[in-house]
């Protein structure tokens, strides 16, 4: 790649994350429609299994490279200072970053 | 009939204006330009390109009651009143609705718009079946007016590095050119963050496009033909 960032990557990252996370969402509205847990335990024992966390992960992963590919997007559309872009797309990245790793963190505790 | 139109000279003027204008057109004056022509017959001051006058050379695009379009096949019996006539969006004025398109040329330049073949040169030409040459409609038609390019705000933002949709439907034009021997090296070139990919399918280029293009689809098999080259 001739380029710090990537084209069809970043591209490709955004329409595979948006067909898991489209999936994944379908998937738990019909759970919670159709077999709703009665209490709290009841929806952590769900949670806890290792098909439906590792689902969640994977889901959650897929959230934050769809954000990080779509607020990087907004930026290099608006934002035209080097600086400031540097600035910016570093500060989404470490947000996102954190946020992923708080989230990997609640689901795997 | 009213109109209102873009005026900017400037060796005179220090801000554009609108300017109103009101004509009975003769039952002959069916299309947008025919009206213009005669108005220059009355306001020589007016300004704007015009050329083969039947939607073939691209010269008369502007924005027409907001909206890019040739004059030349724009009829005058359709258009809501006073109809607002500006240069094209975000292309800089030369004057009234003349506008400087050496951006543009320059991004369709940069796509290298020509066959690129260097294997030996055949006895008569380069043959291409029915089949091969069917891949080029919807393509070869392109005039080159600028009224996508103009229209679609990913050019409006980075200019200077994306393409735009008119480079980029001629792009998808060489690509698929049987007799093309660069498809690898055009995709690669395209393959950055802004050159292709700063397109977010708007699809206001493939609305507006008076030949009834579609810069998006190509756009869109443009990205496809890179998914399947990188595998």
């Amino acid at each position: 790649m001739r380029h710090a960032l990537s084209g069809l990557n970043a591209w490709l990252v955004q329409r595979l994350s948006a067909v898991y996370s489209l999936l994944f969402i379908v998937y738990l509205s019909l759970h919670f429609l159709l077999e709703p847990p009665g209490s709290y335990e009841q929806w952590q024992q769900w949670m806890r299994q290792p098909l439906v966390s590792t689902a969640s992960l994977i889901f959650f992963g897929a959230l934050s490279l769809h954000m990080w590919v779509g607020l990087r997007d907004v930026v290099l559309d608006y934002v035209h200072s080097p600086g400031l872009r540097v600035c910016l797309l570093a500060s989404v990245a470490i947000g996102l970053a954190a946020m992923a790793a708080w989230t990997a963190r609640i689901l795997l505790g | 009939m009213r109109l209102s139109i873009f005026r900017f000279d400037p060796d005179r003027d220090r801000k554009p204006y609108m300017q109103d204008y009101e004509l009975v057109p003769e039952p002959s004056e069916r299309m947008l330009l025919d009206v213009l022509v005669r108005l220059k017959t009355v306001d020589d001051s007016l300004t704007f390109r015009r050329s083969c006058r039947e939607g073939v050379c691209g010269s008369d695009a502007m924005n027409i009651n907001g909206r890019n379009g040739l004059a030349c096949i724009t009829p005058v019996s359709g258009l809501k009143e006073p109809v607002e006539l500006r240069p094209l969006p975000s292309f800089p004025v030369i004057r009234d609705l003349v506008v400087d398109m050496s951006q543009f040329f320059k991004q369709y330049h940069s796509i290298r718009p020509y066959l690129i073949n260097d294997e030996p040169e055949p006895d008569k030409e380069r043959v291409q079946s029915p089949e091969e040459r069917a891949q080029l409609d919807g393509l070869y038609e392109c005039i080159l007016c600028a009224c996508c390019t103009s229209q679609c705000p990913s050019s409006w933002w980075n200019p200077e590095k994306f393409v735009g949709p008119a480079g980029l439907l001629q792009a998808y034009r060489f690509i698929v050119d049987s007799r093309d021997r660069a498809g690898a090296q055009r995709l690669d070139d395209l393959n950055d963050p802004f050159r292709l990919f700063r397109c977010r399918t708007i699809m206001n280029c493939t609305e507006v496009c008076p030949r009834g293009l579609s810069p998006s689809r190509a756009i869109e098999k443009i990205r496809l033909m890179m998914v399947k080259a990188s595998l």
